[in-house]
């Protein structure tokens, strides 16, 4: 052991989860370690990238995966560190590196709708959270000040508070849409981490439509900020920590992690409590790679529950031409959706769905598109000037049940640090493909209101899948069939809490880091009045905020 | 946005009137007539001409930006040293066979030429600005890539501001195009 270091919080992963729930605790005037396992990364960097990029559509290509800190990467070939078991594909894209993965978000910051809470005593499918939307509401409220999202209360998700600002002006070519398809249906704009006003020492969105991957201007927030600003409090962060090893003492509580730093020497850092942030699939990872004698199957793990109950939100999309110029690619790149599928008593026999317009520039794939069909010269400008132009897409956002069966474990085979690699089990459930072929009389509304000819559905029996990695951690009220209980607390180990999008046991049809942070402020609060410490209010830092 | 990989000068042309030919000297009558705009560009050596004659077709009516050009036909000769042979054998075969922009890759797709591949290089280093595939691919161009060109009227390159707070949200205005 080359080195011992100690604090009251440790957090392991610095992405928008953890940064947000050490920030909390060290403006209440706790000591806090980050330790994340990638480098340390700036946005002047992933621009420039970007940029640079042969593959400006690969969201993964401006955050290559570092040998010292693996992730996967797909293109142009896949680098084989998310080991695939099936039946169905699960090719999870994840960041590991200072601030994480909402690097690449598209700052979707969405709340879940109320019935979302109670999908089992409504319906009779998946399971209630612990908690309901009443009691997770002030925390998404905290959750939105501090990442300063702005939105429309047209959303289904009440609020007892505004949002922080209005939202984003609408694009020309949502408006287009929202005018066509109404009154049968009604397009709204997504709720987002984007600025509509400078906030939190961070301009308006300037239309840079390059929210994904790397927004150039910081106008939305992501995790880089919120670990600059879990700094600016006083926390610190290691980088290049690649925790492999959770210690415990003949109680069954968490006393240390051991990490690799990035020439491989071993480290070991005590804690008090410890705060597991690194994501629903390196999290379980890290849990199962800390099996001992007495914990034979992983931490946590005496049920079998860790990293089952994988869910995503598997996606199906329909493109088509318009017949009216839009030119997407205008302002930010995904404004608006349709929520009317989000709820209802249909949840009792198929998945809920939202159903999402892009507003990304078609004229990089439309390029693409010409030249593999060998359409050169004048041919060739005229034919991209009416894609760019006429093209559109929308996409479902399907909801999963939780299934034991989908789950993460380890691999046999071992990443290039010699530790085994994450597997993923995966399938999609009936429930979902319901879901899908439901939403194919939308598809086809949503093409004849706006004209569409051309029309090129994504293949049948083909899910995209969104990156919103949930339930690995899923947190119940019955110890028997979840990780941990409302608080985020293991069921088996006192002083470990879990800040992650793994602990939601469902996943619902909205993007999971803003029910991530929720419940993460929420368990910081918890801990905080165990110990009885009252939680500081939480200023919108702008301190640090530049990246 | 160049890289690492395009070694050679950018900019102005070099003065070397002593070496110069023009283009129009490696074109067929039937290939002049469909680049009339390009004939007098002067070109370095034999390799290099086929590619501007060659580009010129496939890029139709847009200019060939000098810099640019040598960047990418550098960036072609790196991925593969054949590159100059190839691409003079294909213009020959348009010369001979007096191929244009929309009859060029069928043509050579119908008779399995081993020159298929050469006008989707070509066109995918003038319309993306990326040299190669895989790997081994390069990005030489990004905001002068023609297809930022070609949409440049009502589209910034992504990552580039479309304008002030709410520009967006008016009907975007086509400029004489072309």
């Amino acid at each position: 052991m080359a080195e011992q270091m100690t604090s009251d919080y440790l957090v392991i992963g610095s992405g928008i989860i953890g940064s947000l729930a050490a920030r909390k605790l060290a403006l209440a005037g706790a000591s806090v370690l980050i330790l994340e396992a990638g480098p340390r990364v700036t946005r002047g960097e992933i621009v420039s990238r970007f940029r640079n990029s042969t593959r400006r559509s690969d969201l993964m290509s401006p955050y290559p995966s570092v040998p010292t800190a693996p992730h996967p990467i797909y293109q142009p070939t896949d680098s084989g560190y998310l080991v695939q078991a099936g039946p169905y594909p699960y090719p999870a894209e994840y960041i590991r590196q200072f601030g994480g993965t909402t690097w690449h978000w598209a700052a979707q910051a969405w709340r879940n709708v109320p019935n979302d809470f109670r999908l089992h005593s409504l319906y009779g499918v998946g399971v209630d959270w612990p908690i309901s939307y009443d009691e997770l509401e002030p925390y998404y409220q905290e959750a939105e000040e501090i990442m300063g999202v702005s939105g429309a209360d047209n959303t289904g998700s009440p609020r007892k508070q505004p949002f922080p600002m209005e939202p984003v002006i609408e694009a020309y070519a949502m408006r287009r849409v929202r005018e066509r398809l109404a009154p049968e249906y009604k397009v709204v704009s997504n709720t987002t981490a984007r600025n509509s006003v400078s906030y939190g020492g961070r301009p308006a969105c300037c239309g840079n439509n390059n929210c994904q991957p790397i927004c150039p201007v910081d106008a939305q927030y992501h995790g880089g900020i919120a670990a600059l600003q879990a700094e600016a409090a006083g926390v610190t962060i290691r980088v290049n920590a690649n925790v492999y090893q959770l210690e415990h003492d003949a109680q069954g509580r968490i006393v240390a992690a051991l990490y690799y730093d990035a020439d491989k020497n071993s480290h070991r850092v005590t804690a008090k409590t410890f705060i597991l942030a690194a994501n629903g699939i390196e999290s379980p990872r890290l849990l199962l790679l800390s099996a001992s004698s007495k914990y034979p199957k992983g931490l946590a793990n005496s049920n079998d529950m860790v990293g089952r109950h994988l869910m995503d939100h598997p996606s199906t999309s329909l493109t088509f031409d318009a017949d009216e110029d839009l030119w997407l690619g205008r302002g930010p790149q995904s404004p608006s959706s349709i929520g009317t599928m989000r709820d209802g008593a249909f949840r009792g026999t198929h998945a809920a769905y939202r159903l999402d317009f892009t507003n990304i520039s078609r004229v990089d794939g439309a390029t693409r598109d010409l030249i593999s069909r060998g359409v050169y010269g004048e041919e060739f400008e005229r034919q991209l000037r009416f894609s760019s132009a006429r093209e559109m897409s929308l996409k479902t956002v399907l909801e999963v049940l939780p299934n034991p069966d989908n789950r993460i474990t380890l691999s046999s085979e071992k990443d290039s640090m010699g530790i085994p690699k994450p597997q993923a089990h995966y399938s999609i459930g009936d429930y979902t493909r319901l879901g899908h072929q439901r939403a194919q009389k939308d598809f086809a509304a949503v093409a004849r209101l706006m004209g569409g000819t051309n029309l090129r559905p994504s293949k049948e029996g083909a899910y995209a899948n969104n990156q919103h990695i949930c339930g690995t951690l899923s947190m119940g009220r019955d110890a028997a069939v979840s990780v941990c209980n409302e608080w985020g607390r293991a069921h088996e180990h006192a002083n470990l809490f879990f800040c992650s999008t793994g602990v939601l046991p469902t996943c619902g049809t909205c993007n999971s880091t803003e029910n991530g942070v929720a419940l993460a402020l929420r368990t910081v609060d918890h801990i905080l009045a165990e110990q009885g410490i009252k939680p500081a209010p939480a200023p919108v830092a702008s301190a640090g905020a530049r990246v | 946005m160049s890289t690492d990989t395009a070694p050679i000068e950018t900019g102005s042309r070099p003065f070397n009137p002593g070496r110069r030919l023009l283009l129009a000297s490696l074109l067929s009558a039937s290939a002049a007539a469909l680049i009339p705009w390009a004939l007098a560009e002067p070109v370095d050596n034999a390799g290099q001409g086929a590619f501007l004659g060659v580009s010129a077709i496939l890029v139709g009516r847009l200019a060939l930006e000098p810099g640019l050009a040598r960047r990418l036909y550098a960036a072609l000769l790196a991925q593969d040293a054949r590159f100059p042979a190839q691409v003079g054998a294909l213009l020959a075969q348009i010369n001979q066979q007096s191929l244009n922009a929309a009859t060029l890759q069928q043509a050579l797709d119908e008779a399995q030429s081993p020159l298929a591949s050469v006008p989707r290089q070509i066109a995918s280093a003038w319309f993306l600005g990326i040299v190669g595939s895989g790997e081994a691919a390069v990005c030489v161009a990004y905001e002068e890539a023609l297809n930022a060109t070609i949409v440049g009227d009502i589209l910034k390159p992504p990552s580039y501001a479309d304008g002030a707070y709410g520009s967006w949200a008016v009907k975007p205005v086509e400029k004489q195009h072309g």
